[in-house]
């Protein structure tokens, strides 16, 4: 039985492949100068250059934090090439102009674009290394006066927008990762959803790593006008190559009066061979505002890839009667490190939090929940629900949970929960005895575990989800 | 008399420790202890594991290390503390020195040997000096260094193979402050040989008003099969602070208790420890703070599943009131090794004041995968289902919250094996509670 579990967990990547595009790509490592190269490739105006240049001071001044329960060879950023895009040719109309090799890349990654994107009713913004190349379903958004579209295009079409909320929630100098993406950012998605629209559909954007060594670092701001709600995806995958990619994404989320922002990853990218060796390092800054009084803020996310996943996305829940929701589920196996959870402050009165996490760790792996829940001294009648539930497949690995329970309100409720189990023998036998072989009784007690986080998912997400899990432990229980 | 500052008192240019002399055998012990006393820092909030305790009140403060005063005391004064179960099975220490006149072993049976360190070391047999300084880690830890370094007085209790004693046995440290401010560095030593079964009762308490540094470290090692219970009072005054560290070792099929009870100290400190280093050691280890006013209380578990088929139950509870501030951290280590691991753990927190605040971190490290480790805490108020139903019996809203909080107090209480000491708390936290 073993061997079935070593044969389903050892399966390769499938989506390992590095498409053959030229870059234009600065040199490696980090300077005042790389950084005015960067904005002015970008034909940014001053107070975004003046923006990067405060990040990277501030960054000079910072070391990089310690405490996560990661481990990795330090990290040399003088050896990244911190600006990569494909070269600039005319303008692009439609979606024929499209480099047909991007296009095939797409379609090995099954990303629905053209027909595909209509079908699946899902408007995509593909970030392709740093820079968007296509967006669909522009013009059907407009009409209800969401903008959708890339950082860089935003900041030149709606500047006052960008300086308004760019850096509102997750502030030059928050963290060291983060001050290093403020000074660097090379693109990402802008969602802008005013007052009273409800969005149409999902918004998805897919990300994709190319070109070896260039440290992506993405930027992603959605503001919810009063009254609003948007469904927002993000997938990923990466080509398979050797050498570490840093990737450190900032993504901020503004929800203004009674608006509702709903977050969803499904992160694949290269997890490095079953010796942890390559892999994506993922270092994340993730951050929602509940600005306004009943706003909402949800995160979702499936994170299954990455040599080391290190991201915690918090709600800051400010406005009276606002709420915050985390689901997670982390799967790690062979030699990945996850260190994954969330933060949600409650500022306000009568806000609420709920954090479902559900870890699996197989292999030599190393998957921890560390989160935070702090009640502030004004947030009167806040509420907080946490369960981490952890689940172990063979005995190499470990799973641990660091929550911190802070609370300064006495007229609150705080209430954490976590359990550890595993995938017994007999549970195995017990399927087995009703003709259910090993691979698929693994893949329905897996779902079963992570049901309370996959009812949360969109409909595509959510089947998506489910298979990525079956592959990525097939072979791994016994 | 010369005031030390907190960073130097571990180090070798103070006056003689009384009972150093004794300590001479483990010189090997008390001079790396030194070392690491002058080379490590005071912890600050910057080091994790002191996140939400600044020591910055106590490492102002510069110590008296030397009551200078015979350690004895009105026996009148001593009364009100003595335990029913541990009549003539008592040490006492005054301002950090043994009081034999206070003192009395006679009722304890052959077998069981408890005594001042420095009489014990001389003729106590090979298990002081065996695990004297060996179970609390002092290479990494500042105040554990410290203690070590001054390595002298304290008690020790070594009860040999398959004897039970009766009762319990009560190590009471009392500061008088008659020389204030006073550092004292108790130190503990308690052995339960196999298959023996023992009670030990540790307390820390003030009787003045004055403030004292104490100190505290405290090994426990549980021999096959034996059964330890271990209850750990801090009570010191509010102006005092208080460091406790605690380290456990329980060996295979043996059985270790605790119940550790804080309800004195501007600011305490304990960490607890304990390892269970044989296969199917069972532990469990309950705790309970009761703060009000200004007090600070952190307390560090961590029980480490080091071997297969090991149980632990746990049940942390803090009361805070005023603006007093409770810190727990309840760690749950699972070594590869540590199959078939059973652990448990809960941490509640009740809030009676708008300024009282509560850190509560249970944490969970498990390397192995045939495990059952489940913690879960909560921090909040008093029930309002529980509240609704005393109401409805015709309780005021006042007296319903105050028996409300004694029950949640009591149920770590109760715990305690030793009976007159669950009454004289009971009555203690009623008083507090105002019934």
């Amino acid at each position: 039985m073993s061997a079935v579990l070593q044969q389903l967990v050892s399966q390769p990547y499938k989506h390992g492949f590095v498409t053959d595009i030229e870059s234009d790509t600065a040199p490696r490592g980090l300077s005042e100068d790389v950084i005015r190269m960067i904005s002015a490739r970008k034909g940014e105006p001053d107070w975004l250059l003046q923006f990067r240049l405060d990040a990277y001071r501030h960054w000079l001044t910072m070391t990089a934090p310690t405490w996560q329960n990661v481990s990795h060879p330090p990290i040399d950023y003088q050896d990244i090439i911190y600006y990569s895009a494909p070269k600039p040719k005319k303008k692009l109309a439609s979606m024929d102009e499209v480099d047909p090799e991007l296009l095939k890349t797409f379609e090995k990654l099954g990303v629905p674009m053209n027909e595909r994107a209509a079908l699946a009713g899902v408007a995509v913004d593909v970030i392709f290394d740093s820079v968007s190349v296509a967006t669909t379903y522009k013009a059907k958004l407009a009409e209800v006066g969401i903008i959708f579209c890339s950082i860089s295009e935003a900041v030149r079409d709606h500047p006052e927008l960008i300086r308004k909320y760019l850096g509102s929630v997750v502030p030059t100098g928050d963290n060291f990762y983060a001050a290093l993406n403020s000074a660097v950012f090379t693109d990402g998605s802008f969602v802008f959803i005013p007052k009273g629209v409800k969005c149409p559909m999902d918004l998805s954007t897919y990300f994709r790593i190319n070109t070896q060594d260039s440290g992506q670092f993405e930027r992603t701001l959605i503001v919810a006008e009063e009254g609003s709600s948007v469904s927002y995806l993000e997938g990923c995958t990466a080509p398979k190559f050797d050498t570490n990619q840093l990737h450190a994404a900032v993504v901020e989320l503004v929800a203004l009066d009674d608006a509702d922002i709903k977050y969803s990853t499904v992160q694949n990218w290269y997890a490095g061979d079953e010796n942890g060796v390559g892999g994506i390092y993922n270092f994340v800054t993730k951050r929602g505002l509940c600005q306004g009084r009943h706003s909402k803020i949800s995160w979702t996310q499936v994170e299954t890839g990455s040599a080391i996943t290190w991201k915690y996305p918090s709600c800051v829940l400010l406005g009276e009667g606002s709420s915050g929701e985390f689901y997670s589920v982390a799967l790690t196996n062979h030699m990945q490190q996850a260190d994954t959870g969330t933060k949600m402050i409650h500022v306000g009165r009568n806000t609420r939090s709920r954090i479902v996490s559900k870890g699996i760790s197989a292999g030599r792996s190393s998957n921890s929940y560390r989160g935070l829940v702090k009640i502030g001294a004004a947030a009167d009648g806040a509420r907080n629900y946490s369960q981490c539930d952890s689940m172990l497949i063979g005995d190499r690995c470990s799973a641990s949970t660091f929550p911190y329970l802070t609370v300064q309100n006495r007229a609150s409720v705080v209430e954490h929960e976590a359990t550890t189990s595993k995938i017994g023998e007999e549970q195995l036998f017990y399927f087995a005895q009703r003709g259910i072989d090993a691979e698929q009784a693994i893949s329905m007690i897996i779902n079963g575990f992570c049901r309370d986080v996959f009812i949360h998912l969109p409909m595509e997400f959510a089947v998506e989800a489910t298979k990525l899990l079956g592959l990525k432990l097939e072979g791994s229980v016994g | 008399m010369v005031a030390i500052p907190l960073p130097a008192l571990g180090s070798q240019a103070l006056p003689p420790v009384p009972g150093a002399a004794a300590a001479a055998g483990l010189a090997e012990v008390v001079e790396a202890a030194r070392a690491a006393a002058g080379r490590l820092p005071v912890p600050t909030p910057h080091d994790e594991a002191w996140r939400f305790t600044d020591l910055s009140p106590l490492a102002r403060q510069p110590w008296q290390v030397d009551s200078g005063a015979a350690p004895t005391l009105d026996a009148a004064r001593l009364a009100p503390l003595e335990l029913d179960e541990a009549a003539d099975a008592r040490l006492v220490f005054v301002d950090g020195r043994f009081a034999p006149v206070l003192s009395s072993t006679a009722a304890l049976p052959s077998g069981v040997r408890v005594g001042a360190l420095a009489a014990m070391l001389a003729d106590g047999g090979p298990a002081v000096r065996e695990h004297l300084g060996r179970h609390a880690a002092f290479d990494v830890d500042f105040f554990s260094a410290v203690n070590t370094a001054r390595l002298g007085e304290g008690a020790a209790v070594v009860c040999a193979r398959g004897v039970q004693v009766p009762g319990a046995v009560h190590l009471l440290f009392l500061s008088t402050g008659r020389s204030a401010p006073l550092a004292i560095q108790p130190r503990v030593l308690v052995v339960a040989g196999e298959g023996s079964e023992l009670t030990v009762v540790e307390e820390y308490a003030s009787l003045g008003d004055s403030m004292v540094f104490t100190n505290a470290v405290t090994e426990c090692v549980v021999e096959p099969g034996a059964t330890l219970r271990h209850v750990r009072l801090q009570r010191e005054n509010a102006v005092s602070f208080h460091v406790g560290r605690c380290a456990v070792s329980v060996a295979r099929d043996a059985r270790y208790r605790s119940v550790a009870v804080d309800i004195g100290a501007r600011l305490s400190r304990l960490d607890h420890a304990v390892t269970l280093a044989g296969e199917g050691a069972e532990v469990t280890r309950d705790g309970l703070a009761l703060l009000d006013a200004r007090q600070h209380a952190d307390s560090h578990t961590l029980l480490d599943h080091a071997k297969p088929h090991g149980t632990s139950r746990q049940l942390h509870k803090c009361v805070c009131d005023g603006g007093s501030h409770a810190v727990f951290n309840g760690r749950i280590l699972v070594r590869p090794d540590a199959q078939r691991t059973d652990s448990s753990q809960q941490s509640r927190a009740l809030l009676l004041s708008a300024r009282a605040q509560v850190n509560a971190k249970p944490q969970l490290e498990i390397h192995a995968d045939d495990v059952k480790a489940a913690h879960g805490a909560t921090v909040g108020q008093l029930d309002a289902d529980e509240r609704f139903y005393l109401a409805s019996r015709g309780l005021p809203a006042d007296q319903a919250r105050r028996l409300l909080t004694y029950a949640f107090a009591a149920e770590v209480i109760e715990r305690i094996p030793v009976r007159s000491l669950v009454g004289r708390l009971a009555a203690q936290v009623m008083a507090r509670s105002g019934l």
